[in-house]
């Protein structure tokens, strides 16, 4: 059995670009959201990231704004 | 799962937070959802959770014989095990489905083997992928709940297109099992 392709299709950024990303952007123009769980977030993040762990993601959507370019990691 | 949701400008951090510590990237993220162009019907959408459903039940075996603890051990073997079930209930929807053509679960199996066979990833190709280092148990409850998360994703999507009350709460009622797994694998991440 192979694992489906099930996965939403989703652009990539890398390190650079995702640099140039925030520094394009006024922090209150983009959305940097951090998935991880609170420990991880505590250990590092990127500046600026918010977090909303994975777990928590399909009941807080509203607390983002679908307009804004965001980052997730 | 934001994509799915409006959110039309949705950047996944190639590498993630790995990228930012000066560490090796990982390769491309970007799966295409080839099986999906947004016309399929919610019988198509059954078919394929109950593919991923044996996807994730096979997934949780292999992540249990490589576990290092015995909690590890047992939580993937409790999860490998409730995929089973949730592979049932997802065949009780699809004959649920008023216009679903009568099928045994042999033929359902069948059907649902073929179309998974066609492309896709293997479990070690997947693994890859995502660059995940197996001796390291946070990478694999990382790896576990971006699983979950897409399938989370996937029938929180079926479940809203779904005309057929009692299809609809069964798939409602495995969304509702995938979250709380993804609860899960995040609490015991969190222990680690």
């Amino acid at each position: 059995m192979k694992w489906m392709q099930f996965f939403t299709p989703v652009e990539s950024k890398d390190y650079k670009e995702t640099q140039e990303m925030i520094s394009d952007h006024s922090p209150e123009d983009i959305t940097i959201l951090d998935v991880r769980q609170p420990s991880e977030y505590k250990q590092s993040h990127i500046p600026g990231a918010l977090l909303i762990p994975l777990p928590q993601l399909s009941d807080r959507v509203s607390e983002l704004d679908p307009d804004k370019p965001t980052l997730v990691y | 799962m934001l994509s799915g949701r409006g959110f039309n400008q949705v950047y996944n951090v190639s590498g993630g937070i790995k990228a930012w510590q000066g560490k090796t990237a990982v390769g491309p993220q970007t799966l295409g959802m080839d099986l999906f162009d947004g016309t399929e019907s919610p019988q198509d959408f059954l078919k394929v959770a109950y593919s991923l459903e044996q996807g994730l039940h096979r997934f949780y075996l292999d992540m249990a014989d490589k576990a290092r603890t015995p909690a590890v051990l047992a939580l993937f073997e409790k999860l490998a095990a409730i995929e089973v079930k949730h592979q049932d209930a997802i065949f009780d929807a699809y004959i649920r489905m008023d216009d679903a053509a009568a099928v045994s679960r042999e033929q359902f199996d069948a059907l649902t083997e073929k179309s998974a066979g066609e492309g896709g990833l293997t479990t070690d190709q997947y693994l890859k992928l995502f660059d995940s280092d197996l001796s390291v148990e946070t990478e694999v409850i990382s790896l576990a709940m971006s699983i979950e998360a897409q399938a989370l994703d996937l029938y929180q999507r079926v479940g809203a297109r779904m005309k057929n009350a009692d299809s609809a709460a069964i798939v409602h009622g495995v969304a509702g099992e995938e979250k709380q797994h993804l609860e899960r694998l995040g609490k015991l991440m969190d222990t680690l």
